[in-house]
């Protein structure tokens, strides 16, 4: 109660003791236990009534046609780009990037006015050879200023900051080249640098870059990509979902299937934005560890990582026994309101 | 009525043209606003929408939410979040909701008794609305139980203070003239400071019902209108009968009449109270505000004082003022709607400002005869000052 306090809350407080009193003798013989409404001291009640709810969930499906991607596909869809040799034997990486304003469904019924490379979220995994030529053209098809800012080691001019250069923020219609080597091999990212930098990157403009060590790692069965971000539909600075791969609750609904045995390997980059922290904890199972993904020596065998944003790193595990596993944010109100997914393992 | 033929207007053909001719200009220029836009750019860039959670409904493992759209156009309600979790729901009649079109959201929660929640409505524009749940507990449904109970916060509220009131009367009768003539003021400062009070919650309630219903035009239609009529009445009572007697029985009967608005008003309050949880115990409060509500019962008697009223009148009168607050309370326990109370209160201070203006003319009538200037003065400012002091001894 506020500390306006007139008449009428005290009419309401009076006529409330008398309420309270009233049905809680009158009524005894008739509530069921754990059921009782008639007392006054809520805070100090202890129910046991079952919990019998839905379990958190969207309702409906998004149109994935009509969002241009499915978080189906971009689990897997490591792009390679355009491959061919340069004269120095050196092997050339290209790809076409272009920022697009699109209004995505992010969860079922809402349109969010997303920014996009290449019209979805995450952007295309970007997956190289350390020591790869990349060469990016880079061309802004929105209406405000863009630009690729990649983690790794490149030339100042290709850092895709503000005052680094035509790079660091390509104009509406403009384009731009991002050249440099892949290099430190590890599991990296990009994302757009344009102030105001918050809101660039989490209306969606940011993916994965991937570079394997020049002996490649070891091999595994299965391979993903797994991106966590969120989604801050109503701008107010704080997200109203979340989710691996832009669209929540997806994989829980579209449960990942793999098999008893097969080696996973998954690549996690957090990008979420306004929140400090995001995390991953894997059900009934442990996992190696590589943060970074920098060292072919894993950091820790565990079953819950957490990571700041940009963090990221490489997740190794088999499961042993067949049936549906979760995978979450283990900051728990991540997942219920969308970071939450199922591996169905079979036989 | 004189009738003259030759100055009777007479309604032709044309006359009825002449009527219809700007209403049918105003339908063209309507229509050519709504096909050119009348050269404004009305387009906004975000979407202006509405949505008011009129009341919950807790019943076990289910939260159920009544909606209206308050905004300009259609809404659809896209996603729902009870406690930073996105939870399944149904919606029915449908998921788009027309404007002032109501809907009921029914979310299968797990809440538990004593916590608090908070939903968040997202449509599919992204905007959201949200509505706390201060208290969960199971909301009152009609049966015996709750009836009965609210049916006792009435009588606490309303009735019994109220007949300990009107059982001042036979002390009373035994009053001087200048004394009753006292009382009556101090009923009209009594019905004043009621009247403040009934206006100020009509005001707050005003502030709750959707800006389409225009709280504070519905608090002027109910006030003005409640005056005039019973204005109205009281003229035609006056012209029917000269009989002194009567016409104080009628005041009185009129001042039971606004009360009775008034405690309505109390007991809607009540009953909301309780199905939002804001519910605390003090027995010192009820006793409290039997003492200031007896101050009613005094207020109904006082016209009739010097006259022989039936017991039958009596008890009519004291069951006009106090039982409306049983069922105001009914009322507002099973459909609290802020529009309604806002209606009943605007209805109360209208009729309760009514009575005043006819004490006034009960007074001046009898300053008439004896000029007793700072006997009124005393008697109102007396009537207000009980008020205001049993209010402070209570808070």
């Amino acid at each position: 109660m506020n500390n306006k306090f007139s008449r009428r809350d005290f009419l309401k407080i009076g006529g409330l003791a008398v309420l309270g009193t009233a049905s809680a003798t009158a009524v005894a013989q008739n509530s069921q236990p754990g059921h009782n409404n008639s007392h006054v001291s809520p805070a100090l009640q202890q129910h046991d009534d079952g919990h019998e709810g839905d379990l958190p969930n969207t309702v409906g499906e998004v149109d994935h046609e009509k969002n241009g991607f499915n978080p189906d596909d971009i689990l897997t869809d490591f792009d390679y780009g355009k491959t061919s040799t340069l004269p120095s034997g050196q092997t050339l990486r290209e790809y076409e990037i272009i920022a697009l304003n699109k209004n995505v469904e992010v969860v079922p019924g809402i349109e969010y006015p997303a920014w996009t490379y290449n019209g979805r979220i995450p952007g295309p995994t970007i997956r190289a050879t350390e020591g790869d030529r990349i060469r990016i053209h880079f061309s802004n098809g929105s209406n405000h200023p863009h630009s690729m800012h990649f983690h790794g080691f490149h030339a100042g001019m290709m850092d895709g900051v503000p005052g680094s250069g035509p790079g660091g923020m390509v104009q509406p219609g403009e384009s731009f080249v991002y050249e440099f080597d892949a290099e430190p091999f590890g599991l990296h990212l990009y994302h757009c640098h344009v102030f105001p930098l918050a809101r660039h990157i989490a209306k969606g403009l940011y993916g994965t870059f991937i570079v394997d060590p020049k002996q490649g790692r070891p091999p595994v069965d299965r391979e993903m990509v797994m991106v966590m971000s969120g989604f801050d539909v109503d701008f107010d600075d704080a997200n109203d979902f979340y989710a691996v791969n832009a669209i929540p609750f997806h994989y829980q609904n579209h449960p990942i299937q793999i098999k008893v045995g097969e080696k996973i390997r998954v690549y996690l980059v957090n990008i979420l934005e306004f929140d400090l922290i995001n995390s991953f904890h894997l059900h009934a199972n442990f996992f190696q560890y590589y943060p970074t993904g920098t060292s072919l020596t894993p950091a820790e065998f565990t079953d819950t990582i957490i990571q700041g944003q940009a963090q990221r790193g490489i997740l190794e595990f088999t499961y042993k026994y067949p049936g549906m596993y979760m995978f979450h944010a283990h900051v728990t109100e991540f997942a219920e309101l969308g970071w939450n997914g199922m591996f169905e393992v079979t036989e | 009525m004189t009738q003259q033929p030759t100055q009777t207007p007479r309604f032709t053909f044309r006359t009825f043209i002449l009527l219809l001719l700007p209403i049918l200009l105003l339908a063209g220029v309507i229509a050519l606003f709504l096909s050119t836009g009348g050269g404004l750019n009305l387009d906004s860039a975000a979407p202006v929408e509405g949505l008011d959670v009129e009341r919950y409904n807790l019943t076990q493992n289910v939260i159920e939410l009544h909606v209206r759209n308050t905004g300009p156009e259609e809404i659809n309600v896209a996603q729902v979040v009870v406690n930073e979790a996105i939870m399944p729901f149904t919606i029915t009649p449908n998921t788009a909701i027309p404007r002032l079109g109501r809907a009921v959201i029914q979310i299968n929660y797990p809440w538990s008794y004593g916590e608090a929640y908070g939903v968040t409505i997202f449509t599919s524009n992204a905007i959201a609305f949200g509505v706390d749940i201060p208290v969960a507990f199971e909301t009152p449904q009609p049966d015996s139980a709750t009836f009965w109970g609210f049916t006792l916060i009435g009588l606490y509220v309303g009735v019994i203070p109220i007949f300990l009131g009107i059982f001042w009367f036979p002390a009373l009768r035994q009053l001087g003239r200048r004394t009753m003539t006292f009382l009556m003021a101090a009923t009209a400062g009594l019905l004043i400071f009621l009247g403040l009070d009934t206006l100020a919650e009509a005001l707050e309630f005003a502030g709750e019902v959707p800006s389409a219903f225009q709280g504070i035009g519905l608090i002027g239609i109910g006030a003005v209108a409640t005056f005039l009529l019973l204005d109205a009445i009281s003229k035609q009572q006056t012209n029917a009968s000269a009989d002194e007697t009567q016409r104080r029985l009628s005041i009185a009967f009129m001042i039971a009449v606004g009360i009775g608005f008034h405690n309505l008003g109390e007991g809607l309050a009540i009953g909301a109270a309780y199905n939002v949880g804001e519910i605390a115990l003090g027995t010192f409060l009820v006793v409290g505000f039997i003492i200031q509500n007896i101050t009613e019962g005094l207020g109904i008697i006082a016209p009739v004082l010097r006259d022989r009223p039936s017991i039958k009148n009596l008890a009519v009168m004291g069951l006009i003022g106090g039982a409306p607050a049983i069922l105001g309370a009914w009322i507002g326990g099973y459909t609290p709607s802020p529009f309604l109370a806002v209606l009943f209160l605007a209805i109360g201070a209208g009729a309760i400002f009514e009575v005043i203006y006819e004490i006034a003319k009960l007074i001046q009538k009898d300053t008439t005869r004896e000029p007793m200037p700072m006997t009124v003065f005393s008697g109102v400012l007396a009537g207000m000052l009980l008020l205001w002091v049993t209010g402070l001894l209570i808070k």
